[in-house]
């Protein structure tokens, strides 16, 4: 007994079908929540080639021990802005872009509560990207690292504009992401499908919505941050220059009360995306939904009382450190907690082993490798030791990417169908797949072991010590491998568009409501939706005899 | 040969102080938790990947969502971990870092990029190598001159920041004699690369000698190349970065010279003490050490070689 | 839907400003000497007038607020212009405390106080002259004869950002003049 209705009353879009032949005019104007996710995935995919090329030059000019293929100066700000393109310009407009795509099909709504804010919001963030990249024309890019500490960045040490751009660069680039998490939380509370309640979304949409409210709460610190840098520098204030009273550690407090929780912002959609590939691929429903979703609340509050974890080195005392390291601990139990319920959800399934799985189970290791070495780093003594460290770069790398961008990738081979019409090529992907993954730990694996013979961070060169040159090199040999995989992953995308196979409306048996709507769905997502009664509605359509809603252990 | 492949394998595992025991005997443990944990979640994985897989006509699996005990068994395991941790972690805090009393035994000042070592029992002031007895309790105190620096020695155990406007401090009980190197550890600029470190851990008289011979006068110069090199020296600003004793140059905003020639390498470990290197570096500092805070001079070879001459002489 | 969004929208700007008045207390309170002793030059009995009148503008709009349900449209512009007023009437408060400060070389570059207190009272300023902008806004369109009928939400959600402008100014006040007096603080 399925009610199929109308879906007139989510979203006042106007019905209109979208002609695709429109040119470019069409999408720059463009408010319709499909094109603009669209567009921001475009344009982390650009930022992508740009950050990892600044990773390439970076591990070309380390592969050999006093190198001289980089001058310091260059080296410096490659790195500054490899971490900040990655984590603002790859990271953010990826998780918008799936995010804008993916959550009004997936609760049945036909566009975004604000489209005209949705379109804000992408052009701020291109216009950041675009301010900041601007730099390197005038007079220098930023060069004091992606969190930019005090009082290097004061005008005194840095006294090229490189800073000033990243500043307004992420100030504007800011204010869009607030923007866009405003229209999600909106979106998410009022658009849902009839019947759809908020427990019921589907998780990525819950991780899109937890993510929204930390997006809010951890930008402005790190925009207030941002504002007073510039009054520093521009109009001689003084938050963070000691000699004339200010705080030098001021700005690594509301930085990483920032940074810490942007990491998770990060992470959330991802983990949102793999529960969908895991429950999907597994043809079971995700174990535990609820413990899911609400662990990533407690995780989300938790991230706002962990920011000194970045500053146990600061010398704040036992006192401080030790709360902020027990903290650190605790945000293991609810991370854990979704680690066991994936495998959970995979166990007595029927999994089938398409690419967006074979992603998510690399990721299930790596990530329960790099958590461990994060809960290492909360063992205040032990992150004396390896902080600023080659240790450090090797766990937020397998986090971010081993992570977030492993989550990216499932995501992309998983709704590529959706968006596109077409499978994204299976025998090129698989390829992709095993080189990314191999040369991904080539590369990250063997950089603790550098932490651990104390290798540290941000060197533009190094000496010839024993170990580090084969290692480094050995480390570059891995990065080179990824940007081979890359380089196959942009044909196979082109090689799909043109000539991939046709996906039809539901190519993976999914589940969710995205599937159940038109392979490519005009202006209007739904004309017609069917009354959603569980976690599964578009499960409930195709199995009429045992609908989740009748299932109690579901 | 480079002068660092000198040194002997090093790594944080190696421990040369009480504090690294400690918090190496802490690593020991949690690497094994770790390792043994990764194990089971991986092996786990593949299990279930190769038991559940896909296979041709596989019925659907039964759709179970839910199993209260067995999410119970989930949080219970990382709570109790986590609660083992914490107490390991909070007395290991206690016992490395202890509150600070007396007098520091030395003081290490960062400046970009290069290290002022002071001893304010003695008065003795050196410059980026580090010599210091084994088998004392010692207090490092930690200034900065401009930036964010941090001192690290991977055998002693904890790093330090070095941070404007607050002095910080460790304790530290060393217990093995010989050379170590460490370096920077906070990104401070362009030449964070070149700011690295190298201990002396010496026996008490050892030690003792060292202070004795630094606590002397810079030597004089003893021929005439070398005065005029002193002359050079004093009448072409040198001075007014340089500290030499017993001379009119008293100023740190570059390190002090007065034993330059005793040191075993120069620029914070960049390169080895001698000559030649001495030369390059007076002939052309922002070649051999881009960016570096130490203007270039337009001298001619005769004044570089007196200076490097007189500057040999200082031991 | 639009008061939910604004509601987001305040509570993102009540970290931003929590980040703001958290730099405030590290650096006056606990830092710089010399603060306490700027501190005294601040006019507390002048600028609590002026506070009163701007918590007086979030009664007068509350009154706008309750006439518009009502249906009661010139009764809704009257209360707009008085709560313009008053907000502008604080704004002057403001500058003229600036104007004060600024001959005692009190300055956004001359101090560790100077360079909090412009920052802190000086984005809040910025929030109430946005603030009067989205007011006028109001008063036009009700002139233009949108709000005819009381179905809207769009006065509400104004009144939400006025109101919490006001609240953060409570705060601000507290923290900037009334707390030091109650401290024993560094001299
Ligand atoms: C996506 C990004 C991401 C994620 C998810 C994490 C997750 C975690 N991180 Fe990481 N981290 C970064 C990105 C990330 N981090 C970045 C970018 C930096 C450096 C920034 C810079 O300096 O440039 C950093 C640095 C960093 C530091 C500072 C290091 C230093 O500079 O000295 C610390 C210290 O505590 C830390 C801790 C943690 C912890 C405890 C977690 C936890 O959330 C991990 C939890 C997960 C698990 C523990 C695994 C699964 C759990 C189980 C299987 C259950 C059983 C486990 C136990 C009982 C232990 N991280
Ligand atoms: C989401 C975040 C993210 C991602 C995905 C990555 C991806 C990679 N990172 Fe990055 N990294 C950071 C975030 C990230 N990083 C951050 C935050 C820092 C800290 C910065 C700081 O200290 O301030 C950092 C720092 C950092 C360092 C340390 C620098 C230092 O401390 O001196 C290194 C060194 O190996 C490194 C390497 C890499 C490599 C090899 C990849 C690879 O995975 C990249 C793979 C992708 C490609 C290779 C793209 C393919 C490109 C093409 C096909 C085009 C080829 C084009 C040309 C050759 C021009 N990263
Ligand atoms: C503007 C300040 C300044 C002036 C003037 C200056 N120096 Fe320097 N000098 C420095 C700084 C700073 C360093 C440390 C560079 C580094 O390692 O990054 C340095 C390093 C050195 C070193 C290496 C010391 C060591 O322990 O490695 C020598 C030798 C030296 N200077 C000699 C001279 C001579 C000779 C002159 C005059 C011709 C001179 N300096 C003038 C600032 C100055
Ligand atoms: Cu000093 Cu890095
Ligand atoms: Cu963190």
């Amino acid at each position: 007994m399925d009610e199929i209705m109308p879906s007139s009353f989510a979203g006042a879009t106007p019905v209109r079908v979208l002609n695709r032949d429109q040119k470019l005019l069409q999408w720059i104007s463009s408010v319709d929540h499909k094109q603009i996710g669209t567009m921001y995935l475009l344009l982390s995919i650009l930022f992508l080639v740009i950050g990892g090329g600044e990773a390439l030059l970076m591990r070309t000019q380390l592969a050999i021990p006093n190198n001289h293929f980089l001058s310091p100066e260059a080296y410096n700000q490659i790195f500054t802005m490899h971490g900040t393109t990655m984590v603002f310009l790859v990271a953010m407009p990826a998780i918008f872009g799936f995010g804008n795509y993916m959550v009004p099909l997936m609760i049945g709504a036909n566009d975004m509560a604000f489209p005209r804010l949705n379109a804000f919001s992408f052009w701020m963030t291109l216009f950041g990207g675009g301010l900041l990249y601007f730099s390197f024309l005038a007079g220098g890019a930023p060069d004091a690292g992606w969190f930019n500490y005090a009082p290097l960045n004061e005008y005194n040490y840095s006294s090229r504009p490189g800073v000033d751009y990243f500043a307004i660069g992420l100030l504007i680039a800011g204010i869009g992401s607030v923007g866009g998490a405003i229209n999600f939380i909106v979106t998410i509370l009022y658009y849902r499908a009839k019947g759809m309640k908020l427990n019921q979304v589907p998780l990525f949409v819950w991780m899109i919505f937890v993510d929204s409210f930390l997006i809010l709460a951890a930008f402005p610190c790190l925009n207030a941050a941002l504002a007073m840098i510039e009054m520093d520098r521009q109009f001689h204030a003084h938050f963070f220059n000691s000699a004339s009273g200010g705080s030098a550690l001021l700005w690594q407090h509301l930085f990483w009360l920032f940074g810490h929780p942007e990491v998770y912002v990060a992470m959330l959609p991802s983990f949102g995306i793999f529960s969908e590939v895991f429950q999907t691929f597994s043809r079971k429903p995700i174990f535990s939904y609820a413990i899911i979703a609400s662990s990533s609340v407690a995780i989300a509050l938790l991230s706002f009382g962990v920011w000194v974890h970045h500053m146990f080195a600061v010398g704040l005392g036992n006192t401080v450190n030790g709360f902020f390291g027990a903290a650190s601990m605790l945000i293991a139990i609810p991370t854990g907690i979704k680690v066991f319920s994936w495998m959970a959800t995979m166990y007595g399934g029927s999994i089938r082993f398409s690419i967006p799985m074979m992603f998510a189970i690399a990721f299930l290791i790596q990530f329960t490798f790099g958590g461990l070495t994060g809960v290492l780093f909360a063992i205040v003594p032990i992150d004396w030791q390896l902080t600023d460290t080659y240790f450090v770069v090797a766990h937020f790398h397998y986090m971010f990417v081993g992570g977030a961008v492993f989550g990216l990738f499932a995501g992309l081979f998983y709704w590529f169908p959706k968006i596109t019409g077409k499978m994204l090529d299976q025998k090129l992907g698989t390829w992709f797949f095993w080189l990314f993954t191999i040369g991904f730990n080539t590369t990250f694996l063997i950089q603790h072991v550098l932490g651990l013979i104390g290798m540290p961070r941000r060197v533009w060169t190094y000496p010839d010590l024993p170990g580090y040159g084969v290692m480094n090199f050995i480390s570059t040999l891995g990065a080179f491998m990824m940007g081979t995989a890359a380089l196959i992953l942009i044909v196979a995308i082109l090689k799909s568009l043109r000539s991939g196979v046709v996906a039809g409306k539901d190519p993976w048996d999914g589940v969710t409501l995205e599937w159940y709507c038109d392979p490519q769905p005009g202006r209007k997502n739904f004309d017609k939706i069917p009354l959603v009664r569980s976690r599964r509605p578009f499960w409930d359509l195709k199995h009429p005899e045992n609908p989740d809603w009748k299932n109690a252990r579901s | 040969m480079h002068i660092s492949t000198l040194f002997l394998f090093q790594s944080v595992l190696h421990s040369a102080s009480t504090q690294a025991s400690e918090i190496n005997k802490l690593f020991g443990q949690f690497t094994i938790a770790a390792v043994l944990l990764l194990l089971f979640v991986s092996l786990l994985i593949v299990y279930i990947c190769i038991r559940f897989r896909d296979r041709p006509g596989s019925p659907l699996p039964e759709q179970i969502g839910k199993n209260n005990r067995l999410e119970l068994l989930m949080f219970i395991f990382p709570v109790v971990t986590i609660a083992v941790l914490l107490v390991a972690t909070l007395r290991t805090i206690n016992r490395v870092m202890k509150p600070a009393e007396g007098q520091p035994d030395m003081i290490v000042t960062g400046h970009q990029w290069w290290w002022e070592v002071y001893y304010p029992a003695t008065g003795v002031t050196a410059a980026n190598e580090f010599h210091l007895p084994i088998h004392k309790n010692l207090l490092i105190e930690f200034h900065s001159a401009d930036v964010v620096h941090d001192w690290w020695v991977p055998e002693f155990g904890n790093k330090m920041d070095v941070v404007p406007g607050r002095n910080n401090y460790i304790w530290l009980n060393i217990t093995q004699p010989g050379n170590f190197i460490g370096a920077c550890s906070e990104f401070c600029g362009a030449e964070h690369a070149w700011m690295r470190i190298k201990v002396f851990a010496e026996d008490e008289t050892t030690f003792n000698r060292w202070q004795e011979a630094n606590k002397k006068t810079a030597n004089l110069p003893s021929d005439e190349l070398s005065m005029k090199g002193m002359l050079m020296f004093q009448s072409r600003s040198c001075g007014t970065c340089h500290r030499i004793s017993g001379t009119p140059s008293t100023a740190s905003v570059g390190p002090d010279l007065s034993h330059l020639f005793s040191r075993s390498t120069m620029l914070s470990g960049m390169m080895p003490m001698n000559e030649k290197n001495l030369q390059a570096w007076i002939s052309d500092p922002q070649n051999v050490k881009p960016d570096a805070k130490m203007p270039d001079f337009i001298f001619s070879r005769d004044t570089v070689n007196a200076i490097v001459h007189y500057l040999t002489q200082l031991k | 839907m639009n008061k939910m969004m604004i509601k987001m929208l305040v509570f993102t700007e009540v970290f931003f400003f929590l980040s703001l008045i958290m730099a405030y207390v590290y650096m006056v309170y606990y830092g710089d000497t010399r603060s306490a002793g700027e501190i005294k030059s601040l006019h507390i009995s002048t600028t609590g007038f002026f506070t009163f009148i701007l918590l007086s503008s979030s009664f007068t709009f509350y009154i706008a607020e309750k006439n518009y349900l009502k249906g009661n449209v010139k009764q809704l512009k009257i209360w707009l212009v008085i709560t313009m007023i008053l907000g502008a009437i604080f704004l002057f408060g403001q500058g003229n405390e600036y104007y004060h400060l600024i001959r005692e070389q009190i300055t956004l570059g001359a101090s560790v106080f100077g360079t909090n207190f412009f920052t802190l009272t000086g984005f809040h300023g910025f929030h109430v002259f946005v603030g009067l902008v989205l007011l006028s806004i109001l008063l036009t369109m009700s002139l233009l004869g949108d709000f005819n009928s009381n179905q809207s939400t769009v006065i509400q959600t104004v009144g939400i950002y006025w109101h919490f402008v006001d609240a953060v100014w409570i705060v601000v006040f507290t923290v900037v003049y009334v707390m030091p007096r109650f401290m024993d603080m560094k001299t």
